[in-house]
């Protein structure tokens, strides 16, 4: 079913290879993945699986060694620090496991973070952040810094920080690793809303009940994917 | 542009949280600025002093002493030479081209008193000639002695700006009679008040002029005459060739001897001086520099404090889609502003001491607005030079080590 849907992400046999010393760590192992649009994936396995470097590479924070990766037809792999910048700020939307809410800002100056990095003018990033917070339930919290907000309130505004550049996928790395299970429960059931809106989820996660939530299960052990149903 | 302006922003923002640390980094440069700033100040006022007190020596004179004018202790040199003598102005006016007006200046220090106030005044005496080759001041009030004064050995004098405030509670000493000496004489004009001065030998409000006449029948006290000889500017070096060669025949000297006089002029001292304010302003720019040196480290280090302590938000900013040029630009505004913070503080702390200077001291101090220019440029440069490794180390951060950094 997932075959007629348009692929955002291509990846093709790819390596990471790490030299720890004289030690050479694999942490990917020809891994290949696809991910097309309004996926809802997440991506399970142990800590040392490799987990952590997919997310990266998916991420665009980090390269592969060997192999292709192409991002809506862009080759990402062969993209230098500012390229991959400018593909971060534009096609990703990133909500991290600790919020990484900058302290200092309130909600709508961290909502508006990336909008700093793209072209629009003052006014429209307000209001894009605004909007964005407004769909995140956190309408009446704008003025409010993060200290002010409970776990479940910050992470609903990373959420909107990652929503707010309207960005083709929404990576998520332990959403719900910091939170009780009943603010988790919360975020989940935004995950879903949101994917029902039409967004593109990959949910990276070590917990079989959140991964379950997702509509498709990719498992990663040693570098290779083992499992994707 | 506007992504810069942004990343500016974001810099001075860091700033505003750290005002204590920022300040007391800054204080640094805020030295200094103010140690240059006191500097270039300083040695241009001096300059301005300086050049006003030389021109009571005149562009267009000749002086010719026992000594030079110079401060240089060769003392050895000159102590045995002979005393200078009026009777070589003979030669000098029958021989020189150049020397269109003579006179002998007599000099002596002496106590005067005026009913029961009493003072140290310098004494010359003068021919009546001298009244017109008087340069740098000039009579305010009454008149110079004439030749019929002199030829008579009158006891009038003209008295420098001073002696009014000192001796006349500031009425007009015109006709007034003060004691010179023990001799009584008749106050007949007045200079200009010259202010607080340069020259060396002591400023020129507190002095007598009176015929050399006069001097010689009433002074017998230690002194030493100079011969004053008034020429034109571009003269100056040909009459003073020509006045060395005159005063060797008028004092019979053989080839193979050196001259026993000097002939000086205001330029020996504008020399002298020159060397001395190279030396001031060295001085002052080498203190300048170790503190701009070790202000711009201090920066340094704290801008090395502040991407450590910022790391996360480094990581964060990159994987928000911040370049690495964003990062560079953010962290070099904020080691700019805090140089820039810096130096405002030691402009301002420069011109609230020039202001204190000149209005109660009556110390005229110059402040010039070019000043405010290079010192922000200085800011500027020291500001980039301290940053720009910090703020690479930031922009090069790689931004999964980043976000991982607690």
């Amino acid at each position: 079913m997932a075959k007629s849907k348009k692929e955002i992400i291509s990846i093709k046999s790819i390596s990471k290879i790490y030299h720890l010393g004289d030690n050479v760590v694999k942490a990917l192992d020809k891994a290949s993945l696809s991910i097309y649009d309004n996926d809802f994936i997440s991506i399970m396995g142990p800590s040392g699986s490799g987990k952590s470097t997919l997310m990266n590479i998916i991420g665009c924070l980090d390269v592969p060694t060997k192999g292709t990766y192409k991002f809506q037809n862009e080759l990402i792999s062969e993209m230098n620090d500012s390229q991959l910048a400018n593909i971060r700020n534009e096609k990703i939307g990133f909500v991290f496991q600790t919020f990484n809410l900058l302290p200092k800002l309130n909600a709508v100056q961290n909502v508006e973070v990336p909008l700093i990095y793209s072209s629009l003018s003052r006014k429209e990033r307000l209001e894009r952040s605004k909007e964005a917070l407004n769909i995140v339930g956190l309408a009446d919290r704008m003025t409010h810094k993060p200290n002010e907000l409970s776990g479940g309130q910050r992470q609903r505004v990373a959420i909107a920080r990652a929503l707010v550049n309207k960005p083709s996928i929404i990576l998520a790395d332990e959403p719900t690793g910091n939170l009780d299970s009943k603010s988790g429960e919360e975020i989940l059931k935004f995950f879903d809303q949101l994917h029902k809106a039409g967004n593109t989820l990959i949910i990276v996660t070590h917990e079989k009940s959140v991964a379950k939530r997702a509509k498709r299960r990719v498992e990663i052990f040693d570098g290779k994917i083992t499992l994707d149903e | 542009m506007n992504s810069i302006i942004k990343n500016i922003l974001i810099g001075l923002a860091a700033i505003r949280a750290n005002i204590v640390r920022v300040a007391l980094t800054s204080l640094g440069l805020t030295i200094g600025i103010f140690t240059v700033s006191v500097v270039t100040a300083g040695v241009s006022s001096i300059d301005k002093e300086f050049a006003k007190s030389m021109a009571y020596y005149g562009n267009d004179k000749l002086y010719v002493s026992t000594w030079p004018w110079s401060f240089d202790f060769d003392w050895w040199k000159y102590r045995n030479r002979p005393k200078i003598k009026e009777e070589s102005l003979t030669y000098i006016n029958q021989y020189s081209e150049y020397v269109t007006d003579v006179s002998v200046k007599k000099n002596t220090w002496i106590r005067a008193n005026y009913q029961n106030k009493a003072s140290w005044l310098q004494i010359n005496g003068v021919y009546p000639s001298y009244g017109d080759m008087l340069s740098g001041t000039k009579i305010v009030n009454g008149r110079f002695f004439s030749q019929n004064e002199w030829d008579l050995q009158r006891r009038v004098v003209i008295v420098g700006g001073k002696v009014r405030e000192g001796f006349f509670d500031g009425e007009s000493p015109i006709g007034k009679k003060i004691k010179i000496g023990g001799v009584t004489v008749e106050i007949i004009g007045e200079l200009k008040e010259q202010g607080m001065g340069m020259v060396p030998g002591g400023t020129l409000d507190n002095l007598v002029i009176m015929p050399s006449t006069t001097f010689k029948r009433i002074l017998t006290r230690w002194g030493f005459d100079e011969l004053v000889l008034q020429t034109k500017p571009e003269d100056l070096n040909k009459a003073k060739e020509e006045v060395a060669m005159i005063m060797r025949v008028a004092r019979k000297l053989r080839p193979d001897q050196d001259d026993n006089f000097s002939v000086n002029s205001a330029d020996a001292y504008q020399s002298q001086f020159d060397s001395l304010k190279t030396a001031i302003a060295a001085m002052g720019f080498m203190v300048t520099g170790i503190s701009l040196v070790v202000s711009a480290i201090g920066i340094m280090n704290v801008m090395f404090v502040s991407v450590k302590e910022r790391t996360k938000e480094i990581g964060l900013r990159k994987a928000m889609g911040a370049t690495n040029n964003n990062i560079l630009i953010q962290f070099l505004s904020e080691a700019i502003a805090i140089s820039i913070i810096g130096g405002t503080i030691g402009i301002a702390l420069v011109k609230l001491i020039t202001v204190a200077l000149s209005s109660y001291a009556g110390l005229p101090v110059e402040f010039d607005l070019l000043l405010i220019f290079y010192t922000f440029l200085i800011c500027v440069f020291i500001g980039i030079t301290s940053g720009m490794i910090p703020a690479r180390t930031a922009a090069n951060l790689n931004p999964i080590d980043a976000l991982r950094h607690e």
